[in-house]
């Protein structure tokens, strides 16, 4: 009888979401994690939403433009060199990375179809799609794959060179067979191998200036800074993508100029609005604003735990009570962002620890611990900067005062914007900075945290950390890997050096017209590929 | 006459060298160089190093400054040290973008201020005089972009006049571009018209004091025509300068409005050169913009002599 009952609660509440999927009201990436929440139908559900999704077969045509801030007039095409928004909309749109991931975050097939690791995970088999061609007819094999990535190893100045280090040997097995070999283990190695930088070109491929990919695009014309334009090639190898006619890309990088030019229908798409003026927009009839919650740049004071006195782990819990994370995200970021639990992983990772509890802002527990670190005359200097992020001064301004409360002076320091990840991040005990998403738990911890790591800003490092990571890269039992990085992150955020204390949304602005924009665990606009995915209704 | 020319032009060309140092040396006194700009947070002291090198950093700087500055002595800017373009392709259309506006905006604002001037001194006083004043005030007293957001808040999102991207291509048609280039080339009018207004009625007022005015109001003229026909013709120099001011400005000093239009001009281009530390870049607009400024001053100078009867035969 309470079993009849609370089935039936279930099909209601089921029956509710499905309603407002179907209105719109909510992303199929909600629609499914309400689903998942009510435990009901998890064998229906799915029917039902491809349902829906034969229903409304994208519609191909149209000029989609899309209004982007990040980019520059230093801007190309070579993946060596991408660094901002622009270049990964415009490369996804031109050429297909090995590895793609789902809304969820999970990495799938791209180039790369299919792969297996061996036992330890440090040998992998990677099946390469077959059929796909390139914009000047030829066919993809296991050497264009190969040539991909040779291109950041090496003599290079690649942003991926580091990532692909671990990298001992590759082998062609055959025409579309590839093995790899790793220095160790590593199960997340497919999702490396999904890093933005790591797009494919022919075999042999030099010329930047005129790329040849297997996108859905090819490209018409590129004024770096100003914008580009690609043309549909039709004959694109993913099923119902790549809809637009033409697709161009505008640099906007004044905000109010995107948002207006949003407004006035000049563009269909605009990334990263304004979150002080973004509740306006929500009220346009002729706007969708999507919201993709805490997966942005992840900001942080950090201090290192090696320089006086933030050797003393006392203070640094006391920094960490001390610090209003929700009155910096609703005064700087007028609410649109995530409070971060000192350390950057984010809650849209699959390895999240979920159990680790939020801290909150305490004066009573920061002047204990303050009082316990017996550094009463100690001075401690913040330098920040604009050359960090935009608002870095005004957070540490209010830093400085949520901290007056619990009887600790903090010194805000101002230093230039020129120059600042030269010669401040990880040379002054104490400063502002930020992080990216990193592709994986496995890369965000190591790069952020290791021993061995050039960027290990807070200098902490633990021998105990490093083995349990290394441990965990190998391990291909999912649970057991949970456990693991879920005790790292708990490592980290008690004893590390860092006050991570907002991680930020992304806010994209859609024309009605736009369809194809759910929000993505990845990156805005879509993961960035708003081109390939998205069509006009 | 000719040799005070040819000592100006002289002069401009020295004055060019002396900046292509200063750029020079300013950009190599910035904290960071282009290989860590580049790079940004993601730099290892590996790849920095590997960058520097395929860059040529390594070197001395006198030996990148000689070596730049021959080079440029034959027409070639060099290569972007960021995206290895072209300097000289990729700066001409939008030098001739930024030519353009300029251009457009000035078409409206040294006529219309120069006659507005005119009207506001023969009106000394009076309504109108004090109606343009204000109004010209107004405009140059608030931050330029704010002059911009607001006609882009009435012009382009409330009636949809105008578009607010004036992003123009060198495919469109000359008509086409005059359209969409309408709300920066209105900003910019409203943004130099009062310097130039204001020095034509105050210089005209300054001559009106003078014996000579005040015989040919003796003879009966009516105050328009003494202003036209006597005040005007002396008092061009100063005017002439502050246009010549104004046009300088229309060309170099637009990178706000170029960023608020989303205006492809040479300005913005700059700026991403310095974000970039692209010293290659910085120096080709660097001497691009002191041109614009050595040139203007030169034809201002030369102007002022010609207009001018006591400067034109030197006693």
């Amino acid at each position: 009888m309470r079993g009849a009952t609370k089935k039936g609660i279930a099909v209601e509440e089921y029956n509710k979401l499905k309603h407002m999927f179907d209105k719109g009201a909510l992303s199929r990436r909600d629609f499914m994690a309400g689903v998942a929440m009510i435990g009901a139908g998890m064998a229906v559900a799915p029917t039902l939403l491809s349902g829906t999704a034969q229903a409304a077969t994208p519609k191909v045509g149209g000029n989609f433009i899309i209004g982007m801030e990040g980019g520059s007039a230093t801007d190309s095409l070579d993946p060596r060199t991408y660094s901002d928004s622009v270049m990964i909309g415009a490369s996804l749109a031109v050429y297909n990375c090995m590895v793609e991931f789902d809304s969820n975050g999970n990495p799938t097939g791209e180039l790369l179809e299919s792969w297996e690791a061996k036992p330890g995970a440090k040998e992998w088999i990677f099946n390469v799609r077959k059929g796909v061609k390139f914009s000047n007819g030829k066919t993809l094999d296991a050497d264009d794959i190969i040539y991909s990535i040779g291109i950041h190893t090496g003599e290079t100045k690649s942003p991926a060179k580091g990532i692909l280090k671990q990298i001992t040997e590759i082998k062609k097995i055959n025409a579309n067979q590839i093995q790899m070999t790793l220095e160790g283990g590593n199960a997340d190695f497919p999702v490396i191998l999904g890093d933005y930088h790591l797009i494919v070109v022919p075999n042999g491929f030099t010329d930047w200036q005129k790329p040849i990919g297997t996108g859905g695009y090819t490209l018409e014309k590129f004024e770096p800074g100003v914008g580009l334009k690609f043309k549909r090639r039709g004959d694109y190898w993913k099923a119902g993508r790549a809809n637009f006619e033409t697709v161009e890309i505008r640099n906007i990088q004044d905000v109010a100029a995107r948002t207006a030019a949003l407004q006035s229908g000049q563009v269909h798409a605009a990334n990263r609005l304004d979150p002080r003026t973004v509740n306006l927009l929500m009220k346009d009839k002729k706007l969708n604003v999507v919201r993709t919650k805490g997966t942005g740049n992840r900001f942080c004071f950090v201090s290192r735990v090696t320089d006086s006195p933030f050797d003393n782990k006392d203070l640094r819990t006391a920094l960490k009570y001390g610090i209003d994370r929700q009155k910096i995200i609703d005064q700087v970021y007028s609410g649109f962002a995530t409070p971060g639990n000192d350390h950057t992983l984010d809650a849209g990772n699959p390895f999240y620890n979920t159990a680790l509890p939020q801290r909150k802002y305490d004066p009573d527990k920061a002047a204990f611990h303050f009082k316990k670190a017996g550094l009463a005359n100690a001075k401690i200097e913040l330098q920040a900067s604009e050359g960090a992020w935009g608002s870095a001064v005004d957070c540490a301004q209010l830093y400085q005062e949520s901290l007056k409360k619990a009887g600790i002076n903090l010194d805000v320091k101002k230093v230039s914007a020129d120059g600042y990840w030269d010669n401040v991040w990880l040379k002054v005990p104490f400063c502002a900075v930020y992080w990216g998403r990193r592709l994986s738990a496995d890369q965000t911890l190591t790069q952020v945290y290791s021993s061995a790591s050039d960027w290990n800003d807070s200098n902490w490092k633990r021998p105990e950390f490093d083995k349990l990571i290394t441990e965990a890269r190998a391990e291909l039992d999912q649970k057991k890997r949970k456990e693991m990085y879920w005790k790292a992150q708990e490592m980290i955020s008690d004893d590390g050096g860092m006050i991570c204390f907002a991680i930020t949304d992304y806010l994209d602005g859609y024309a009605k017209s736009v369809s194809g924009n759910d929000p993505h665990a990845r990156y805005d606009l879509n993961d960035q590929r708003i081109a390939e995915k998205g069509s006009f209704a | 006459m000719l040799k005070t020319i040819v000592i100006r032009v002289a002069l401009g060309l020295l004055t060019l060298w002396a900046v292509s140092i200063l750029i020079f040396g300013a950009t190599e006194i910035l904290p960071g160089d282009v290989a860590s700009a580049v790079l940004g947070q993601g730099a290892t002291p590996e790849t920095l190093a590997v960058f520097r090198h395929e860059l040529g950093l390594d070197r001395p700087s006198y030996v990148r400054y000689l070596e730049w500055f021959f080079n440029a002595l034959h027409g070639d800017l060099g290569v972007a040290m960021t995206n290895k373009r072209v300097i000289v392709e990729t700066i001409a259309p939008r030098l001739s973008n930024t030519l353009f506006l300029a251009g457009y905006a000035a078409l409206i604002a040294v006529p219309t201020s120069v006659v507005l001037g005119i009207v506001a001194a023969i009106n000394e006083g009076k309504f109108i005089d004090r109606f343009v004043n204000i109004i010209s005030l107004m405009t140059i007293s608030v931050p330029e972009f704010f002059i911009a957001y607001v006609l882009i808040l009435y012009l382009a999102v409330q009636f949809e006049v105008f578009p607010s991207l004036s992003t123009v291509f060198p495919e469109m048609e000359f008509s086409e571009k005059i359209y969409m280039a309408a709300l920066p080339a209105f900003t910019l009018t409203m943004l130099v018209m009062a310097h130039m207004l204001r020095m034509t009625r105050t210089s005209v007022l300054s001559i009106m004091s003078q014996p000579y005015i005040e015989m040919a109001f003796l003879k009966g003229l009516t105050r328009s025509q003494v202003i036209v026909r006597h005040a005007l013709p002396n008092a061009a120099a100063p005017i002439i300068s502050v246009i010549a001011l104004n046009l300088a400005y229309l060309i170099v000093g637009v990178v706000v409005i170029e960023v608020v239009f989303v205006y492809p001009g040479i300005g913005q281009f700059m700026v991403d050169g310095v974000a970039k530390r692209d010293l290659p870049v910085v120096q080709a607009c660097g001497l691009i913009f002191a041109g614009a400024f050595v040139g203007l001053n030169t034809v201002a100078d030369v102007l002022a002599i010609m207009v001018n009867p006591r400067l034109r035969h030197p006693r």
